[in-house]
């Protein structure tokens, strides 16, 4: 299938905010009508031309090169179609996205895929703070699709997550899955303190040990078949590496929280074996 | 502590007494000063009723030899300096304006009028010290009360990582330990006071009971409270997370579950803290819990005299307390997105403003340095570290001592000042209004640049 495929030729000096770079804008495009497409630069309205060289036609895949790590919103809203970016990106990749597929070559900062409801994004590098998490005051994050960072994040990846999974290859920071109502949080190597604070429902699943909030409770150890599930569909999509046997076929211990919240959700330990 | 406030200033014969004046150092926004104005010297030389950090304030603010504005380094008239400052922020694409705690609120509300002229991003110092209870305020929303209803009422007071004996002294006093209220006849003998922190501090000595926790450990001892208080189980080796043993939380829990009216204040002990917000969120949650068995509120204890205001002001005029953005020509909220200390360590402003605050003193290294890198605009009582920097600087009178306006305490309410003597300097409204008009005839003409 033909791509599109932007270059970045100008670096913005203040962070761009290119909601149009998404297939769900791009898509049926000449590369003029790319070029004339608006985007944000501060509080300035520029064209996509005076930033991005444009050569093809208005695809539903979309290819970006460039250190885009001032430019946000890329993917915005796509439901279809598929965008590789070979370099960094900024903020609020993949928002309000449905459907499709991005994939990134490189770092992304915070808010990975914000109001995310399905398809799937791909970053191979590492990414900051609230990955798949809901915006400040809004009850719920992401309510379906799949994020997979292959290295570590920060802060707070799922704030309040309705649905979906995520799936961390690296270390996490603190207050992972915090308020989450439902979904999956796989972390493959450190995670921070107060993870799964006031969760109500959901699963998280830590290769290595961390601490508990006293506000849970040891429930067993026990062999999850749901997670040889979905771990297998993991090592399918570049986790083989840090997925082994042992996390196939080990035991997880379960606690179960948060006291404080429904005491639905579930924190679940590798034990090493 | 400053020196001056151990000296009380010689007197001339020149005096003046300016009853009910308005203390705006800190939060506490003491409005019963009385105020002895030498006006042949400009200066205030006594102030009864005053804490130390008051004296000091009070005595410390005199009439400086500094020219009102400096254009790179040279003088200028102001009318040039607001001339620069207008085209400054006209010709930026990310201009921002930080600061705004220690003007009155006047004021603030020209400087958002700017922001939303020139689609530009405005924060406050709430940013760097309570913004964290600004956001769990909106994530669990809040049980509050004025410090007027919690000295009538309040027989349980608990102080959470703050040290108010030296930060706001006269907090105890004034509005919630010692006084006599209406259904606290006795005063301090009706109230159980309790304090949480992770060390001794001089505010020890007033609690009936001090809780010491582990550094790091508010939340989950904050967590463990709200489990006890739903009746929920909580892990045994809480005493090993937290140091502070389960029957000291049990008593704590009774305490709280049994009390007529309890307040919870905290300090930023545990908003900037690991956890910040969250830590802020679980009080406000606490005491939202406790509201199934009795009359419990939460309030953080602010700073700066005005930052209240500054939450107030911002956020009736564009919805949201700190941290917005309106370069698409409507507000937008995201604190790490838009809060200054973010945004200029990103290397993103383009132009700042930056009103009564010195973040050049006080912000992380990276942040400073592309501070350093852009033109910026200052307005201070003092030199200071950003005004050093700045492009465009000017001297302003002190808000309080010589000029009036509004000032909200840290629970709301708002507060009348009543200025002490004249200054030559102009107010930070009357330069921002100079500043905002000038911006407005330089954009008109002009298509706006991005429609509303």
């Amino acid at each position: 299938m033909s791509t599109t495929l932007l270059h970045l030729h100008t670096q913005p000096e203040v962070p761009l905010e290119a909601e149009t770079l998404s297939p769900a804008s791009i898509a049926g495009l000449s590369e003029l009508g790319i070029e004339h497409l608006q985007v944000m630069h501060g509080n300035v309205r520029a064209k996509m031309g005076d930033f991005f060289k444009v050569t093809g036609k208005g695809t539903r895949d979309i290819h970006v090169e460039g250190d885009l790590s001032k430019v946000k919103m890329i993917g915005a809203g796509m439901s279809e179609g598929r965008v590789f970016v070979e370099g960094n990106v900024g903020m609020h990749i993949g928002i309000g996205m449905s459907g499709g597929e991005i994939l990134v070559k490189g770092d992304a900062t915070d808010w990975v895929g914000p109001e995310m409801s399905g398809g799937r994004i791909t970053i191979e590098g590492n990414a900051g703070h609230m990955v798949g998490s809901a915006f400040r005051g809004q009850s719920t994050g992401i309510t379906g699709g799949e994020i997979f960072i292959h290295g570590s994040v920060k802060n707070e990846v799922g704030n309040s997550m309705r649905r979906g999974l995520i799936a961390i290859g690296g270390d996490a920071g603190d207050f992972t899955a915090v308020s989450m109502r439902a979904g999956t949080v796989i972390v493959m190597g450190k995670v921070g303190v107060r993870t799964g604070a006031g969760m109500v429902r959901g699963t998280v699943v830590c290769f290595e040990e961390g601490s508990i909030l006293p506000s849970f409770e040891y429930s067993c150890r026990y062999q999850p078949l749901f997670l040889r599930l979905y771990l297998i569909r993991l090592q399918e999509h570049g986790f083989g590496e840090k997925i082994m046997d042992k996390h196939l076929n080990g035991k997880y211990k379960r606690y179960s929280g948060d006291g404080v919240e429904l005491n639905r959700g579930e924190i679940l330990l590798f034990s090493g074996q | 502590m400053p020196q001056a406030s151990k000296t009380r200033p010689k007197e001339s014969k020149n005096l003046k007494i300016v009853k009910d004046a308005t203390c705006t150092f800190c939060g506490c926004v003491c409005d019963d000063m009385e105020l002895t104005v030498d006006l042949d010297e400009h200066r205030i030389t006594k102030a009864k009723n005053a804490c130390v950090l008051g004296r000091a304030w009070f005595y410390e603010h005199t009439l400086e030899d500094r020219p009102v504005v400096l254009i790179d380094g040279k003088e200028a008239t102001l009318e040039e300096g607001m001339d620069e400052a207008a085209q400054i922020l006209v010709d930026a694409k990310f201009p921002i304006t930080y600061g705004l705690s220690d003007c009155p609120c006047e004021a603030q509300r020209v400087a958002v009028d700017i922001m939303d002229t020139i689609n530009g991003n405005i924060d406050t110092t709430t940013s760097v010290c309570h913004g964290p209870s600004g956001m769990a305020f909106q994530g669990v929303g809040e049980s509050t009360a004025t410090l007027g209803e919690i000295k009538n009422r309040a027989d349980l007071v608990i102080y959470w990582g703050g040290n108010p004996a030296e930060s706001h002294p006269r907090h105890f006093t004034r509005y919630a330990v010692t006084p006599k209220g209406m259904f606290i006849p006795n005063g301090k003998k009706d109230r159980t006071v309790v304090l949480i922190d992770v060390r001794k501090t001089p505010s020890t000595p007033v609690a009936d009971i001090f809780v010491q926790v582990k550094p790091g450990k508010d939340f989950e001892l904050l967590w463990a409270l709200r489990a006890l208080v739903k009746g929920k189980k909580i892990s045994e080796d809480i005493e090993e997370q937290t140091g502070v043993s389960r029957e000291i939380l049990d008593d704590l829990v009774q305490r709280m579950k049994n009390c007529q009216f309890g307040v919870l204040f905290m300090g930023m002990g545990l908003t900037m803290t690991r956890g910040r917000h969250f830590n802020s969120g679980a009080v406000y949650s606490l005491a939202a819990d406790l509201n199934e068995f009795t009359h419990f509120v939460a309030k953080p204890v602010r700073g700066h005299g005005n930052v209240t205001g500054a939450d107030n002001v911002v956020a009736w005029q564009t919805g949201y307390p700190f941290g917005v953005n309106f370069n698409r020509g409507y507000p937008r909220f995201n604190p790490g997105e838009f809060t200054t200390s973010d945004v200029l360590a990103r290397g993103e402003a383009d132009a700042a403003m930056i009103v009564a605050s010195d973040p050049a003193s006080n912000f992380a290294k990276k942040a400073i340095a592309h501070l350093e890198k852009i033109p910026v605009i200052s307005m201070d009582v003092k030199e200071t570290h950003t005004t050093r920097l700045s492009r465009v600087r000017f001297a302003v009178a002190t808000y309080g001592i010589n000029t009036g306006g509004t000032v909200y305490r840290m629970d709301d309410v708002p507060i009348s000042l009543r200025p002490a003597f004249d200054s030559p300097f102009p107010t930070d409204q009357e330069v921002l209004e100079g500043i905002c008009q000038r911006v407005k005839k330089l954009l008109s003409g002009k298509k706006a640049r991005v429609a509303a």
